[in-house]
């Protein structure tokens, strides 16, 4: 794409990222270190330890909030993915009337603060006695997550046009040939990306899960939340410190199999 | 090497997974769920592990941070919980609402030990029946940071002088808010006459507080991390704050007063297990969790007459709050009618808004 | 005409259920909760509840009200702001001055934060502002003999604790816009003789507007709901409208008054999203 232009313009772009990057991971990198600083008060200076990660080991509540955490977003990846994969396909291959309107409708979850969506669900569910819990969660987590998918879905449709998907029907294959052989593949990464986003909007919802939460049912960030306004020892720092590190291991796994985004698929690089 | 191939391989595992979270949640019987603050008394490891030993049913907590957040869970969360600690002040309250049901006080073995005046208090007893057992009580005051202050203050005065502006914790809290200021003002922090000089007098925080604290535990990492010098607090937690964290904390209960409490232990409607809540009311007042408490890890004045008296000489609940003169000096929490509360609630909001800008 | 009823069934079959997920989980929730709105208390536990305006005439009757949606809208506006100021720069330098290898792993790098926990990472911040904390240390000794640097418990706080949450969203959506500006474009301009400010100015910021755009809805959205970094970095200064809304719903249980207000912050986000609309419409991406 774009070659640099000038060394300097280079250096300051270096020196800007690498300050934000340091602004990005300060608080991480302080998170981290806590995990092995002994005092329960957070009391510097710092004297190193592990009791925190074995007293985690025997943290019930943590690491079933964790679980659930984990849980809750594979779901959520699942059925967001799919269903609003579909939804892109419908709006990258068809037109129909109220097209615009159903995108429109799409907005809705990004452009209302989750506090209100969040009250909202808590109102209605326990209203009619849906109740609240982990499944009110999933209603949430995938509605919040629809928009992301259809989005980055559909930016990955309308980089090859249905050409492809006409050259196969031309050649006799029926729609669910077409689509199984030839729109998946070179959708596949659009799709990656969009359920690791899925992944992370579920994994870090905070807002909504703290509203639909029934005594004894927590995620993780609502499980801390309530432990830094009611008490919480550095257990919080080790499971935050090792939820990161399998992250970052899942995500660049990820990224090495399918690049971020994917490629363009005509196969014309950058 | 297709992509897709590698897709459907994870797709079973992510099935398993949303699978494993549409099970739902399970309440496994054998436990009793105590909805209560944090750090308070009831989470003991300790006292966990023998009640469980003992009985054999799993001990679950629940907190809050707020009287009012206690009775919004007790209200979304019906038969989520066995026990409650409630403060005697909305005790009444919970039980009219119908959160609470009546104590069998015959299945409370140390019941007869209670200090009658705590035991048959109205406050706990609603409409003629026990809905709360006294448990412990204690004072809400302030406390201050020794190495920070010289001197001991005697007075309320302290939270509003220049010395420590800017240094001041404050609770997060609208009817203990108004009680403070109630109390400088020469005011009854019960039924405050004049509103207008309460709402004045907390807008003349402005200056001092530095921050707001909702628990305990937040509390001492404030203390311990140099925010504030005094600040709001409740006796038995200064006394955990000294005794379990070491930190170098003083309690006073100044010469205007303090507001004094009494906390019960209620059984909530719905209990799944009502035969467990009772047993572990009773451990809970018994004076073999309660000397172990206060001793060990710090606890406001107990209720149980005899297990007062086998405190050290030397207690806190014993030198202090065992002084007749003191107690004079406390104006105990009455319950506070629906449009009081929500008087306080509105000067509260209205102060904290100020305070904020 | 198989061939349109067909189409139509593919067209219902494939956004039918996205659209029947939204509607239970967001279109339902908030019909309902205007409903509430106009409750006088909420009908739980046995309570009468009838029709009335008082929660909304409560927001017009007290200044209070008013000054904290005024302060939050500040802060979506403070927050917004410096994720753009930061941010931009942030995507253009990676999109303009990065090879492509390492333009990938530094983008990864960005977004990495959103899969650990933003809750921990706003108490981290704590440690990081307090006084005698990292940042403070940190200016001691780069400046020996400065005054002690406090930030902890002040409105600046809450800014920076919100400033790191959502900068990753806005440095993505403007790098998304950014890379797709096409190449041959700007070598046509330079040609042409056109300095490096007039290609920015002309090519590479209009076009980038809907990341832009993007960005500041995804930051500006949400900031204006916050409460959690507000009660834990704020101290003092962290009473907002969210924080006021959310105890109506945790703690006083006063759910019509939290509900009224919430839509009065909707209403006002809408507001904007409507006046704001028409000038970004020609930027938006068609299809």
């Amino acid at each position: 794409m774009f070659r640099p232009r000038r060394d300097t313009g280079a250096a300051l772009a270096g020196i800007w990222l690498a300050l934000i990057l340091g602004f990005l991971y300060l608080p991480i990198a302080v998170m981290v270190v806590m995990a092995f600083n002994e005092s329960v008060l957070y009391e510097l200076p710092f004297k190193p330890t592990t009791v925190w990660f074995e007293r985690l080991a025997e943290n019930e509540r943590l690491l079933r909030a964790s679980a659930n955490s984990v849980g809750l977003a594979l779901a959520n990846t699942v059925i967001a993915t799919a269903l609003g994969t579909m939804a892109a396909l419908a709006f990258a291959r068809y037109t129909f009337r109220g097209k615009t309107l159903l995108r429109l409708l799409l907005f809705p979850p990004i452009t209302i603060p989750w506090l209100i969506i969040g009250t909202a669900m808590l109102v209605m569910f326990f209203w009619i006695g849906i109740g609240r819990g982990l499944h009110a969660m999933l209603l949430g987590h995938v509605a919040l997550s629809l928009p992301y998918v259809v989005v980055v879905v559909g930016a990955r449709l309308a980089s090859f046009g249905p050409s492809l998907e006409e050259a196969a029907a031309t050649l006799g294959a029926n729609p669910w040939q077409t689509f199984r052989r030839v729109t998946l593949p070179v959708l596949a990464p659009g799709v990656v990306a969009a359920a690791l986003f899925a992944f992370a909007v579920s994994f870090d919802q905070f807002v909504i899960s703290y509203f639909l939460a029934p005594p004894g049912v927590s995620t993780l960030p609502v499980e801390i939340y309530s432990a830094i306004r009611k008490g919480f020892t550095p257990e919080v720092n080790a499971i935050s410190s090792i939820i990161i590190i399998i992250s970052m291991g899942v995500v660049l796994l990820f990224a090495r199999l399918y690049r971020f985004g994917g490629a363009p698929a005509d196969g014309g690089g950058r | 090497m297709q992509p897709t191939t590698k897709l459907s391989r994870w797709v079973p595992v992510l099935a398993a997974g949303a699978l494993a979270v549409c099970a739902g949640v399970v309440h496994a019987t054998g436990e009793l769920r105590v909805l209560n603050w944090q750090g308070y008394g009831t989470d003991e490891e300790w006292a966990v592990q023998i009640f469980e030993e003992r009985t054999g049913f799993k001990v679950v907590h629940d907190n809050f941070n707020s009287e009012q957040e206690m009775l919004t869970k007790l209200r979304t969360s019906p038969g989520a919980y066995d026990v409650v600690l409630i403060n005697s002040a909305y005790t009444c309250d919970a039980a009219r609402e119908g959160l609470i049901q009546p104590v069998e006080t015959n299945l409370i073995s140390n019941f007869g030990d209670l200090s009658s005046n705590m035991r048959d208090s109205p406050t706990l007893n609603c409409d003629g029946k026990a809905h709360g057992v006294a448990w412990v009580w204690g004072v809400t005051s302030f406390a201050y940071n020794t190495e920070k202050l010289a001197e001991r203050p005697d007075s309320i005065e302290i939270l509003w002088d220049p010395a420590v502006a800017g240094r001041v914790g404050w609770r997060d809290d609208p009817v203990e808010a108004v009680s403070f200021a109630a109390i400088a003002l020469g005011q009854d922090p019960n039924d405050p006459s004049d509103l207008d000089a309460v709402r004045d007098k907390l807008l003349a925080l402005k200056t001092q507080i530095r921050t707001f604290w909702s628990s305990e535990d937040e509390w001492n990492k404030h203390l311990a991390s140099d925010q504030f010098d005094v600040a709001t607090y409740w006796s038995g937690s200064a006394s955990r704050s000294k005794t379990a964290f070491g930190l170098p904390v003083e309690f006073v209960i100044p010469k205007e007063g303090a507001i004094g409490w009494l906390d019960g232990l209620s059984v909530a409607t719905g209990a799944p297990n009502p035969d467990a809540a009772h047993m572990f009311i009773d451990f809970m007042v018994s004076p073999e969790f309660y000397v172990r408490w206060d001793t060990e890890v710090g606890a406001p004045a107990s209720a149980n007459a005899a297990a007062n008296a086998q405190l050290p000489a030397d207690a806190f609940n014993r030198t202090v709050l065992g002084d007749p003169e003191t107690v004079t000096r406390l104006h105990f929490m009455a319950p506070l009618s629906d449009d009081r509360r929500e008087q306080f609630l509105e000067i509260w909001e209205e102060v904290k808004t100020q305070l904020a800008q | 005409m198989l061939r349109a009823r067909r189409r139509t069934w593919a067209v219902l079959g494939l956004t039918g259920p996205a659209y029947l997920w939204l509607a239970v989980a967001i279109f339902l929730p908030l019909s309902a909760m205007l409903y509430f709105s106009f409750l006088t208390v909420a009908p739980f536990g046995g309570r009468e509840a009838t029709a009335t305006l008082k929660h909304y005439q409560a927001f017009l009757d007290r200044d209070f009200y008013q000054v904290l949606t005024w302060r939050s809208l500040q802060l979506g506006l403070h927050v917004t702001f410096w994720c753009i100021v930061i941010g931009y720069p942030a995507a253009l330098a990676l999109a303009r001055h990065v090879p492509g290898r390492w333009r990938e792993a530094l983008l990864l790098m960005v977004v990495l934060p959103f899969w650990s926990n933003a809750l921990v990472r706003v108490f981290s911040w704590t440690m990081v502002l307090r006084e005698g904390g990292l940042l403070d240390s940190a200016v001691r000794v780069i400046v020996p003999g400065m005054e002690s640097l406090d930030l902890l418990f002040t409105y600046d706080a809450i800014v920076i604790g919100l400033v790191h949450s959502f900068l990753p969203y806005m440095i993505l959506t403007c790098y998304v816009s950014l890379q797709a500006i096409d190449g041959a474009l700007i070598e046509a301009a330079r040609t042409l003789g056109a300095s490096g400010w007039v290609i920015f100015r002309r090519i590479i910021l209009p076009l980038s507007v809907p990341g832009l755009f993007a960005g500041v809805i995804l930051t500006f959205v949400p900031v204006i709901g916050s409460f959690m970094e507000a009660r834990i970095l704020g101290g003092r200064a962290g009473t907002l409208l969210g924080t006021v809304i959310e105890d109506q719903f945790t703690v006083v249980f006063n759910w019509p008054r939290g509900a009224a207000l919430s839509f009065i912050l909707l209403a006002i986000v809408l507001l904007i999203l409507a006046v704001a609309w028409p000038g970004l419409r020609r930027h938006l991406p068609q299809g």
